[in-house]
């Protein structure tokens, strides 16, 4: 963020608060799995544009992080799941996740699905998210503020996808290859490519940190 | 970290040392880690937060301190304060943001509680010896730096007047950090000395609490409300900056008018600067205390005569206690003065841009200015430019030369020229010049330079 995007910011009406939903799995809460809990790895904070909100990360994600080690969370912005509707459009959906992640015990890395990833996006450029991942981004924003902290980005798209203009000018933002996964768009809660998908965003992230 | 001997230092190679874990020392340390440098950051007291933390030992929080400039406005720009707290939060609530931020942020394990750091002394190639004062039996520890930041704050040393005859007066003085406990005022006379936001916020207790509350002031403030126009006052005033600039001082009068015509009416004398020169008196309840009654307003204290005090106007007052609440001296004692442009007869650094060292490029300070307005986002854009500054400076000659340039410029925009007659105003900065110049500064650093 830039010192007068916070300028603007600061002298606009904030977006009215609301009770966000926020759902949290933590490696210690997997009594059946051996998990190896990680203290030092980010966690995660996770979005989408499907109207489930936060619960669509219940079926799979949630489990699986915190298998993985990592503390494990998701957010409904307004209008979604459990959080009461409330104005504002893309900008106050970024303030949610952004209220979101900064509740999170430490620094997070922002995963956001579908339009979750222009939220995500946004929010990556008012908090210095510890990674910013996009998965079969929706229709983002024309101007994509560069994110705070130069966190590691990664953009994953279905097969499909990767060649579409949209994607490609996603990538050139942000300079990145998008990374693939076999299957649609939007079947990414659920099933074995869901699991393929979400371990190679896993693997990744041990990568970077 | 190893054991230190007492003789050689050592080196901590492309280290930064951070004096201080105050607001501004935490929010250096978390930008600095933030541009890969490593830290370590000095705390002397054995708590972080500095003066939100009651438990640090000099804290000069008084009774139900709260925030007098709003959330909006107060928040850390790339951390911000949860939602649903109230528009000013309460000292309590800025100590748990803080070491919420801390946390989120894994601060604490680069910082050295109980660690005063006693000299920096320059040493070859641009670093810093740095001196940490003895605990009791050890011998000082001296560590080499390739560059420091002080985070000291300017809160610590109380200023303290002394008037004819207080040396024979029976009854309690004390300064306004020393307060704590408002149950100290319960029943008795109380003489509060000066008209800043802690004299008023005193005051103000005083007035419901204490049997009397005589309030001595030597000149006149702004005094604005917390809310203006159904919104906090500082947000209310910001806002306007977007507006043409004539327009915009006219929208700003027109706000400010009520407040000005209340103090006027409450016997205030009218005030010798522009509301934007001096930190203004930020508390909505003081001009109704005064309107009925419950605070006496008096001028300057001439002398105290036996248990008597006796103003400059000839009245006097009987007070059991006297809550001296005249602000503190700025001062930096583990630096050595030249290095922070400290000349003459002055005791006031002269930074470039407010936060460098004129003598040095690996010396800054954060957090040395009264911007009347949130500290804490000045404090992240200054060291968010200490930090890119001290990285370009190593990986970018032709960057870093440019950038020299710019902060000597910009720096003479804004030499001190407060009208006040207090040296505290010498802090003051125009917040939106300020910023402005900030901006610039971090444009220069951030932009690659025409090859
Ligand atoms: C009563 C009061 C109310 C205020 N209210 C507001 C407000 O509403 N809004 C606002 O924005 N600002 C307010 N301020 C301004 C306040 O200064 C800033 O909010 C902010 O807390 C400043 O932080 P700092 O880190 O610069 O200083 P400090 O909080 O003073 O921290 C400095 C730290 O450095 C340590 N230290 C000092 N010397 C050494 C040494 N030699 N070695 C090692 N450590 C050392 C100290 O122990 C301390 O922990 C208020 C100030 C006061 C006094
Ligand atoms: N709730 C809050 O958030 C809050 C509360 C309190 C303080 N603060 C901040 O903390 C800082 C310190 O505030 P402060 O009120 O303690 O100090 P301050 O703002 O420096 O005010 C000191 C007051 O004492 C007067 N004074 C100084 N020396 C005097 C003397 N010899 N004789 C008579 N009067 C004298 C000053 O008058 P002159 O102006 O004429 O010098 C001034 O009115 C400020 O930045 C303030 O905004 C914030």
């Amino acid at each position: 963020m830039s010192l007068n995007d916070w300028i603007r910011r600061t002298r606009i009406p904030e977006p009215a608060p609301v009770a966000r939903e926020v759902a949290v799995f933590e490696p210690a809460d997997l009594y059946d799995v051996d998990t190896r809990d990680d203290p030092e790895a980010a966690p995660i904070l996770c979005c989408t544009g499907d109207g489930a909100g936060a619960a669509a990360f219940n079926a799979l994600w949630l489990k699986r992080i915190a298998a993985s080690g990592r503390y494990a969370a998701a957010v409904s912005v307004r209008g979604q799941g459990g959080t009461p509707a409330a104005p504002g459009g893309i900008e106050a959906r970024a303030h949610d996740v952004v209220q979101a992640v900064t509740g999170i015990p430490r620094q997070a890395v922002l995963v956001g699905h579908g339009l979750g990833a222009g939220w995500a996006a946004l929010a990556a450029a008012r908090y210095p998210a510890a990674a910013l991942v996009m998965v079969a981004p929706g229709k983002l924003p024309k101007q994509l503020p560069k994110p705070v902290g130069g966190p590691p980005v990664l953009l994953v798209v279905s097969e499909d996808d990767a060649q579409s203009k949209g994607v490609q000018a996603i990538a050139e933002t942000f300079g990145v290859a998008p990374l693939t996964f076999a299957g649609d768009a939007n079947d990414v809660f659920k099933g074995t490519n869901a699991e393929g998908l979400l371990d190679a965003i896993l693997s990744w992230l041990d990568r970077k940190d | 970290m190893q054991e230190y001997s007492s003789q050689a230092a050592y080196d901590r190679g492309e280290a930064v040392c951070v004096i201080g874990a105050g607001a501004a020392g935490l929010i250096a340390v978390k930008n600095l880690r933030e541009n890969g440098f490593e830290v370590d950051c000095y705390e002397r007291d054995t708590v972080l937060g500095g003066l939100w933390n009651p438990q640090n030992q000099h804290s000069p929080l008084y009774p139900n301190t709260h925030l007098v400039t709003s959330r909006s406005q107060t928040e850390i720009p790339d951390y911000p304060m949860p939602d649903h707290w109230p528009d000013y939060p309460s000292a309590a609530q800025m100590l748990e943001y803080l070491n919420g931020y801390a946390k989120h942020f894994g601060l604490s394990e680069h910082i050295w509680y109980g660690s005063e750091i006693s000299g920096i002394d320059p040493v070859e190639g641009s670093r810093f010896e740095v001196v940490v004062k003895p605990a009791a039996g050890n011998s000082a520890r001296r560590l080499r730096y390739a560059a420091v930041i002080i985070a000291t704050g300017h809160h610590w040393t109380p200023n303290l007047p002394s008037y004819p005859g207080q040396d024979l007066y029976r009854g309690t003085i004390l300064h306004s950090s020393q307060l704590k406990d408002g149950s100290r005022l319960r029943g008795k006379h109380v003489l509060v000395i000066g008209g800043g936001n802690s004299g008023t916020d005193i005051a103000c207790e005083a007035a419901v609490n204490a049997a009397g509350c005589v309030h001595s002031v030597r000149r006149g403030y702004w005094h604005l409300p917390k809310y203006l126009d159904g919104e906090p006052a500082d947000y209310a005033l910001a806002r306007l900056s977007k507006r043409p600039k004539l327009f915009r001082k006219y929208l700003t009068k027109r706000l400010l008018k009520g407040s000005r015509n209340l103090s006027t009416r409450m016997g205030m004398d009218k005030p010798d600067h522009d509301h934007t020169d001096e930190e203004p008196v930020r508390n909505g309840r003081y001009l109704e205390h005064v309107g009925d009654g419950s605070i006496d307003r008096r001028g300057e204290v001439a002398k105290f005569e036996g248990n008597e005090v006796i103003f400059a106007d000839g009245t006097e007052f009987r007070p059991d206690i006297v809550v001296l609440a005249t602000g503190y001296k700025p001062g930096i004692k583990c630096c050595p003065p030249e290095l922070l442009g400290v000349e003459g007869e002055s005791s006031q650094p002269k930074l470039l841009a407010r936060m460098f060292s004129p003598r040095t490029e690996t010396l800054a300070v954060a957090g040395l200015v009264e911007p009347g307005v949130g500290a804490l986002p000045i404090v992240h854009w200054q060291t968010h430019a200490i930090s890119h500054w001290l990285q370009v400076r190593k990986e970018d000659p032709e960057r870093a030369a440019a950038f020299k340039h710019q902060v000597v410029s910009e720096s003479a925009q804004y030499e001190v020229n407060s009208t006040g007659i207090s040296p505290r105003h010498q802090l003051a900065v125009d917040v939106e010049e300020y910023l402005a110049s900030l901006g610039r500064i971090i444009d220069t650093l951030e932009q690659e330079p025409a090859k």
